[in-house]
């Protein structure tokens, strides 16, 4: 089910979205990413050897998760562009929260601004930013 | 006190190239990590299946920086990323990407005064459409000495 412009309004908000930072899950990615020579991304060990409190997550796989849950949202949108702030490091294994609210909305470009957060279980934010996602309906 | 000297004239210039050829593999890891669903970043059969948008912020040149900044990474951390994209990039797809810095400028926060620097991937197809544009936003807390 995808969604039309003109059924979203400014001050929507997104489905909280809870996405598996499980250190597997994480080893995928940075596999994927070709980033898993760096011990931080993939031992939880060899991590806080590096002064770090665990495995952390990639910075782009923290943006790659809120652009998921956007298109998980919109279904068809078409992100057009996506802008992270990476604040905090976000630790594998643990049990973040996404969300996103609409803050603009322009019928002129079938466009619309989604603010983003992610925050970690202690409810600071660590990662924010913008989408802006097209609609062609 | 500064330790790495920056000429300004470095901003704009093209200091890498490199030829990438997007792979499927990775692309279908990259979206089930991140947990994408839409069938057109899962599902090679879908007529419209492309990669991530924010897939690009992957790929690095062969430099990071150019010659007159090298000194600058050392100590850097990663303050964030804007990806722009222009069109849908496919598995296959034979992208051309250069980079240059687009940026530098300083900040002051708590801990002290902080240089950022904006290093900028601009990504071209094999149809020679550009397809998206990675700013890569670095900060040290060294502040650099501008000539």
């Amino acid at each position: 089910m995808s969604l039309r412009f003109q059924d979203i309004e400014l001050g929507d908000e997104l489905p909280e979205h809870r996405p598996d930072i499980r250190l597997e899950i994480v080893r995928e990615f940075a596999g994927a990413a070709r980033m898993d020579a760096a011990a931080r991304f993939t031992d939880h060990d060899k991590a806080r050897e590096e002064g770090l409190p665990g495995a952390i997550v990639p910075g782009i796989m923290s943006q790659g998760i809120l652009a998921a849950m956007v298109h998980g949202w919109s279904g068809d949108g078409i992100i057009e562009r996506i802008d992270t702030v990476f604040r905090a490091m976000v630790v594998a294994d643990t049990e973040p929260i996404c969300r996103g609210v609409v803050t603009d909305v322009d019928p002129g470009t079938r466009t619309i601004v989604v603010d983003l957060t992610m925050q970690n279980e202690a409810h600071e934010t660590t990662v924010l930013g913008t989408a802006t996602v097209r609609f062609s309906v | 006190m500064s330790d790495v000297t920056i000429d300004k004239k470095l901003i704009g210039e093209e200091f890498d190239v490199i030829d990438i050829v997007v792979k499927q593999d990775e692309a279908l890891t990259f979206a089930r990590a991140c947990g994408e669903t839409h069938p057109r970043f899962t599902d090679p059969s879908h007529e419209n299946f492309q990669i991530p948008p924010t897939m690009v912020a992957k790929f690095v040149g062969r430099k990071i920086m150019p010659e007159g900044l090298k000194g600058f990474f050392v100590g850097t951390f990663d303050a964030g990323k804007v990806v722009d994209i222009f069109a849908p990039i496919r598995p296959g797809d034979k992208l051309r990407a250069s980079s240059k810095i687009a940026d530098i400028y300083e900040k002051t926060g708590r801990s002290g005064p902080m240089t950022f620097v904006v290093h900028r991937m601009e990504f071209t197809n094999q149809n020679g459409v550009k397809v998206a544009c990675v700013d890569w936003r670095m900060v040290r807390r060294t502040p650099l000495k501008a000539e």
